[in-house]
């Protein structure tokens, strides 16, 4: 069941790495593991949709990798080229906004799938907490695109974080009220989507059913 | 929701500004400065000390405009170390191994509860036994520090083909103490020298299962009783079966390939050597 939507994600390669990845599913010690693991980041890196399932494709390597030889070797990678990328990240936002977005998509991703003793990974903390205080930084909330990047990944992991770290939680939202509040120039879309995460917090991250109609009723449409 | 996000966006692109707006921002670094001193000032995320370690020493040092309070304070452990820490996938297997320790400390805590409720039952009915468990709850060793480091030697000795090659030969409940290799208890008191010693012995007993490499096992053996009388403590502590690679050359050499692997990874002697000066085993 799980792997239909893995073989679904894995099509959009070509039919060589198709076949690297399956077999990374299923023999990971029998290949390169840390091609793999490139490979996997760069289509992140590359393609909104997958960077935003990726950590699940990540998720069934590493438990296939433990059970097979007890390994950690895709980890290992997968996290250090992570770092990689966050190290150069506000270049990579220079140089393309999409490239950034989907790094931030794919970072809270796999922060979102791979857990230890099913507890989040400490390491990966701050760095997540990193990118998206940047998607709240004046700049960043002129963009639509990282507004709504910032939004989604709030949805799916601000809980988790919170837990993790309430402080940090509360300078993001700091800053998300200022936004949403004083700056001037942002779109009403930028504004509505601070306006519900802001209520979604507040409610606990959830939204009351009267909020989730005045947000989603639209859709009827 | 994104569906919904799109249509929206095209209606609300129509009333874009440029951005140029910084004043609001002005505002919530003052609020900021006055609900914590140390928040971050400006949002401004660079990365932290132990992502610049990982650079070349010069941008470690240049680190200026930073606050310092802009460390990661869950990961005092990688910062205080060595910068061989600093990277996210080391990060995160020595995060698992403490983890994993403390688990191990709650069960074998649970476990020394269970014995001794069943030797004080004994005792009441037979008035004598051997009691020397009954103090092992307050001989425990509870030094974090102590335990990582046991666990990884233990770890690479567990980490080879002899050990899985044993535990599938050898039942858990086959195996017999003296003959069989029997993994140290890392929750013992011991000193420094001992321990390491114990680890060597149990190391050496694993390889008798090592892949056979032509001349069969027995020679292998015959080597681990030569090894048991000499000072093994001689020998360097992670290659304690040099002296065997004469005799069997093709599963040494993977043995110490894997070693050499995993010195890159970070090695128990390196901790040893930055960790020497705490042991309490030592003094």
């Amino acid at each position: 069941m799980e792997n239909s939507t893995e073989d679904s994600r894995i099509q959009s390669f070509d039919l060589g790495t198709q076949l690297l990845l399956k077999t990374a599913l299923k023999d990971p010690g029998s290949v390169n593991l840390e091609t793999v693991s490139n490979i996997i980041v760069d289509q992140s890196l590359k393609d909104q949709v997958f960077s935003k399932e990726a950590g699940r494709i990540c998720y069934t390597i590493v438990q296939a990798e433990v059970k097979q030889n007890n390994g950690n070797v895709f980890r290992r990678n997968l996290l250090n080229r992570l770092q990689q990328e966050f190290k150069d990240r506000e270049e990579t936002r220079r140089r393309s906004l999409q490239e950034w977005v989907c790094y931030v998509t794919f970072i809270c991703n796999v922060f979102d799938y791979l857990k230890v003793n099913n507890m989040p990974m400490v390491a990966l903390v701050h760095p997540v907490y990193d990118c998206l205080m940047r998607l709240a930084q004046p700049d960043a909330l002129m963009n639509e695109e990282e507004v709504d990047c910032l939004v989604l990944q709030l949805h799916r992991i601000g809980e988790q974080l919170e837990k993790v770290n309430v402080q940090r939680m509360d300078e993001l939202f700091f800053l998300l009220r200022d936004g949403f509040l004083l700056q001037e120039g942002l779109t009403s879309m930028a504004r509505l989507l601070l306006l519900e995460i802001l209520e979604f917090r507040a409610g606990g991250w959830m939204l009351s059913s009267t909020a989730h109609k005045y947000y989603y009723s639209e859709i009827a449409d | 929701m994104s569906d919904w996000t799109r249509s929206k966006r095209r209606d609300a692109h129509s009333s874009e500004y440029d951005r140029r707006s910084t004043g609001p921002s002005r505002w919530s670094h003052c609020r900021k400065r006055g609900i914590d001193g140390s928040l971050r000032a400006n949002g401004e995320s660079d990365g932290s000390d132990w992502e610049k370690r990982g650079h070349t020493d010069g941008s470690y040092r240049h680190s200026d405009n930073r606050p310092s309070s802009f460390t990661t304070p869950e990961s005092a452990g990688p910062v205080s170390r060595c910068s061989r820490q600093a990277d996210w996938g080391s990060q995160v297997e020595d995060d698992e191994m403490r983890r994993g320790v403390h688990r191990d400390m709650q069960r074998y805590r649970r476990r020394i509860l269970g014995a001794e409720v069943t030797q004080r039952e004994r005792k009441t009915s037979s008035g004598s036994s051997g009691s020397c468990d009954s103090r092992e709850g307050e001989n425990m060793e509870t030094d974090e520090a102590v335990l990582l480091r046991r666990q990884k030697q233990i770890n690479y000795g567990k980490n080879t083909l002899a050990y899985d090659r044993y535990i599938k030969e050898v039942p858990k409940h086959m195996r017999q103490p003296g003959v069989h290799p029997k993994t140290p208890n890392k929750f013992r008191k011991y000193s420094r020298r001992s321990w390491d010693q114990q680890i060597k012995l149990w190391k050496v007993k694993l390889h008798a299962w090592d892949p056979p490499a032509e001349e069969g096992q027995d020679k292998v053996l015959d080597n681990i009783e030569e090894l048991d009388l000499d000072d093994v403590m001689d020998i360097e502590l992670d290659f304690p079966t040099l002296s065997e690679s004469q005799n069997v050359p093709a599963s040494q050499t993977t043995h110490s390939l894997l070693l050499e692997d995993e010195d890159c990874s970070g090695t128990p002697v390196k901790i040893q050597k930055t960790e020497t000066t705490t042991e309490p085993g030592m003094v």
